[in-house]
């Protein structure tokens, strides 16, 4: 809640700026041990968060608007992100599909639709919860209707995660591509001042 | 298309006026394992009544819905609509990150350059067809996002 409250204030304080992309966390949040797997039983753990940028979205695959869109304006902006920093700090994306009964057949065919190199996991409820709660995320799975079909509540912002394996920002709709590499840039410069420090 | 004449021909004159034209509709195309998406396109009424839009169909899903996302805080989540007014000379916009026509349960894949056909559904009685055309998503994020 500490880091919603942060967003809030972030957009409520700054109405000048209508292209707020991300908030910059004061202090960087250890992520706990978990494991994901997909299709083709590839593994996705805390471990794989080190030495890298992560970019973590959670969504479903039945979600008509927000989850695609999401999806491509960070292939967009991960695009453009490498224009700004070097080809090893371009972030991974990985997407989390928080309906694992539905998805867990497709999830990675889902990520890899928006670009080869995006990466999609499902996984056990626990294991799912555990990552939501540690990134400050939501989810709510809603009653079926008579059909059987039932929608998803989630989280539209998008964690990043530092190669130290912890948690430095959240990424902001609409996602767009320029000011999102802008914002990514920015804050791997601030990393790496801080491990200079 | 034979209830939309007949409505059209009994309706009074002054109905008769009140025009809805569809432009732009485009559905992007589905990612694999989707067994929901969505149709986007802009609602003009030209005429000098108001005009509502009370459902929507299309060929090839099991159902589609009007559907309206909404985002409260950090949360996306949707909501049926039920009714839409468009009021005499304006436009209702079906866009990302707000109203769209939800398909649901697709019969076959769809493909690019494909055209998905649905039928608008108004309170009057009248039913307009409109064929979406099916594009990547590279090309309405061009088109501002």
């Amino acid at each position: 809640m500490r880091l919603i409250a942060a967003v809030f204030t972030a957009l409520l304080t700054s109405p000048a700026i209508a292209q707020v992309q991300g908030v910059m966390l004061d202090e960087p949040v250890e992520m706990p041990a978990f494991a994901f797997t997909n299709e083709l039983n590839e593994e996705f753990t805390d471990q794989e968060l080190l030495n890298q940028w992560t970019l973590v979205m959670f969504g479903f695959l039945s979600c008509p608007d927000i989850c695609p869109f999401t999806l491509g304006n960070l292939e967009a902006a991960v695009s453009e992100t490498g224009m700004r920093v070097r080809p090893d700090n371009v972030p991974k994306v990985v997407f989390v599909s928080v309906d694992p009964d539905r998805d867990a057949e497709a999830v990675t065919d889902y990520a890899k639709f928006f670009h080869p190199d995006f990466e999609g996991f499902t996984g056990e409820r626990d294991q799912i919860d555990t990552l939501i709660e540690a990134t400050d995320s939501f989810y709510r799975l809603l009653k079926p209707d008579h059909t059987g079909y039932y929608e998803v509540q989630h989280s539209s912002s998008v964690s990043v995660i530092a190669p130290d394996g912890t948690l430095r920002a959240k990424l902001q709709p609409p996602f767009h591509p320029g000011a999102t590499a802008e914002f990514l840039a920015r804050l791997q410069i601030q990393y790496r001042k801080e491990l200079s420090q | 298309m034979i209830r939309a004449a007949l409505s059209l021909m009994f309706m009074p004159a002054t109905l008769m006026a009140g025009e809805v034209t569809v432009e732009a509709p485009v559905v992007p195309l589905a990612p694999p394992g989707a067994v929901a998406h969505a149709a986007y396109f802009t609602l003009a009424n030209t005429g000098d009544t108001p005009r509502q839009l009370i459902g929507v169909s299309a060929e090839g899903y099991m159902m589609a819905h009007i559907h309206r996302t909404e985002v409260s805080g950090d949360v996306a989540m949707m909501s049926s609509v039920d009714a839409l007014e468009i009021p005499p000379g304006q436009s209702v916009v079906f866009a990302h990150g707000g109203l769209h026509v939800m398909l649901m349960r697709p019969t076959a894949p769809l493909e690019k350059g494909g055209q998905v056909e649905l039928t608008l559904e108004f309170a009057n009685g009248e039913a307009i067809p409109v064929s979406a055309i099916v594009v990547p998503f590279k090309d309405l994020q061009a088109h501002g996002s």
